[in-house]
């Protein structure tokens, strides 16, 4: 089966449909002691770097390039201009989702067509377990780091969706006292433990904006995934996913919002807007380069649970 | 019982006795000078430094700058704590506080560059300041980089003073980003001391600003505060 790396949010449930397997490049950052050259955001900058050293093996490349951001973009082209077979996959902002399906019938066509349409169906049932763990998570019945783990792979279903099933099947249930329940929306962290360090310092994370993300769009066929997929917050205006933000914020009695971002990003920008919306304390932190959260950091999350004890 | 306050550059002690007010301040390296004879049980710990000391209890920076600058004064808006190694904007209305730290030009390191290039200590910036007659632009964000604009607008003929004077000024500009649009703000650290920095803040922010007796100890007293 070959291995077609993806760079965000691309749906895992075609790609696996055209008899592909998806390895999301993303995954490999957090333990990555890379120092990468010519950097904006680490993420991309690192990926980048690794595709083209053939550190990480692929067949061929799938770019967010709309909807994601331009670093990816940029860097995504040097991997192209490196050997790699690159297709650059845009999600509308307005939301059309007749222009997201011929993105995804280009994208069919790149993958080589669709040989096994089953996959659809199977995909949209493991995402629907995806989905219960994620509610049993903020009832109190799985351990947020252990939750996050699985949902964070479910971009690509660990490449192998019965994999998957049984590292989802695998999760204990457990009655958890959530003290201080936290969200955290923007990217994913760039330290492997932050969830880890979050949950020592009694700040549960009963919210992972981008991985929900990954689990709850699907469909059974490309016409129904492209009307799913165009409410792919991240690619809509910011008015939009504020507005999903709040339902789910709100579903799940959140006490504050931790929102990460990262170095040279967009989602920085975007934080003047977060914070004056959203009607909870609302922690920024800004990551870089990839390891164990810094000490800087833990400060922040230590005052941000005793400020949260104050409200 | 002692707040105990050792922060990136410096270290601080407060007791209050019979209603009085004491404090000491010494280098973060010798913070032990002011333990000295004192049982772990009576030090109420803040600061980076904050769990790697002896304490009974501690508390972030954020949470004892609330509680010290309440002692002063109780109903303020926004606190900004310009530390050595960072700045804290607290919004005490909203519960939200803001660091700086991927960054030098907005912390007292910045203005330590500066002295350090003039030969001069710290505390006399301030006093130079005040005897500019003309105050250059000084646009550089990045604080290695305002010193090489620095030294450029010395070599176009401003004096030391005018230069150091826009140094403060380019300061005050980085940090009035991080706060918040408020009434009654508080300045507090030890670079606070700076007048010449204060007063750039001053002209840029034209909101009230409060600053305690010793802004560098308000942390040590506000872990005090905060246990009592």
């Amino acid at each position: 089966m070959s291995k077609i790396g993806i760079t965000a949010l691309v749906p895992p449930e075609l790609i696996f449909a055209c008899d592909c397997s998806p390895l999301d490049v993303n995954n490999f950052i957090p333990e990555s002691r890379k120092y990468p050259r010519n950097k904006l955001c680490a993420w991309t900058a690192i990926w980048k770097e690794m595709l083209i050293q053939k550190e990480i093996r692929i067949e061929s490349l799938i770019v967010v390039a709309g909807g994601d951001c331009h670093n990816a973009l940029v860097d995504g082209q040097k991997v192209a201009m490196s050997g790699t077979r690159t297709h650059f996959f845009f999600y509308p902002f307005d939301g059309d989702a007749e222009y997201l399906e011929s993105q995804l019938w280009r994208l069919s066509d790149f993958l080589g067509d669709i040989k096994n349409p089953d996959k659809f169906k199977e995909i949209t049932n493991l995402k629907k377990l995806g989905q219960d763990m994620d509610k049993k998570r903020y009832n109190g019945k799985i351990n947020p780091g252990e939750a996050f783990r699985i949902l964070i792979s479910s971009s690509d279903l660990q490449s192998d969706p019965d994999k998957f099933r049984k590292a989802i099947s695998s999760i204990r249930e457990n009655n958890i006292e959530l003290n201080s329940r936290v969200a955290l929306i923007g990217v994913p962290p760039i330290y492997h433990d932050f969830h880890d360090v979050a949950q020592s310092l009694d700040l549960a994370i009963v919210f992972d904006e981008l991985p929900y993300e990954f689990i709850r769009h699907g469909g059974n066929n490309i016409r129904e995934i492209a009307r799913d997929y165009c409410n792919y917050t991240f690619a809509r205006p910011l008015e939009f996913r504020i507005n999903f933000l709040q339902k789910e914020l709100e579903k799940r009695n959140i006490d504050g919002v931790i929102h990460y971002t990262q170095f040279a990003c967009h989602h920085m920008l975007e934080d003047e807007v977060i914070r004056k919306e959203l009607d909870y304390p609302v922690l920024t932190i800004q990551g870089d380069l990839p390891g164990k959260t810094p000490e800087q950091i833990k400060l922040r999350l230590e005052a941000f649970r005793e400020a949260l004890l104050r409200s | 019982m002692i707040g105990l306050d050792v922060g990136s550059t410096s270290a601080k002690r407060v007791t209050i006795e019979k209603g009085e007010l004491k404090y000491n301040i010494t280098s973060s390296q010798n913070w032990r000078d002011l333990v000295d004879g004192i049982d772990c049980d009576e030090i109420i710990s803040t600061g980076y430094f904050r769990n790697s000391v002896p304490h009974r209890a501690s508390v972030t920076e954020i949470t004892a700058a609330i509680h010290g600058v309440r002692h002063y004064f109780p109903d303020i808006d926004v606190i900004v704590d310009i530390g050595g190694q960072d700045t804290k904007v607290i919004d005490i209305r909203k519960n939200n506080f803001m660091i700086n730290d991927k960054c030098s030009a907005g912390t007292g390191a910045f203005l330590e560059f500066v002295a350090n290039y003039f030969r001069i200590e710290l505390v006399e910036l301030g006093r130079l300041h005040m005897n500019a007659k003309r105050i250059p632009d000084i646009n550089n964000t990045c604080g290695v980089f305002a010193i090489s604009e620095m030294i450029s607008q010395l070599v176009a003929g401003y004096s030391k003073e005018e230069v150091i004077a826009g140094m403060h000024h380019a300061f005050a500009r980085r940090i009035s980003f991080m706060i918040p649009d408020a009434e009654k703000i508080a300045l507090i650290g030890g670079t606070v001391k700076n007048e010449g920095m204060v007063m750039a803040l001053k002209d840029l922010l034209r909101k009230e600003i409060f600053i305690p007796p010793e802004p560098q100890i308000i942390n040590a007293l506000g872990a005090l505060k905060y246990y009592s």
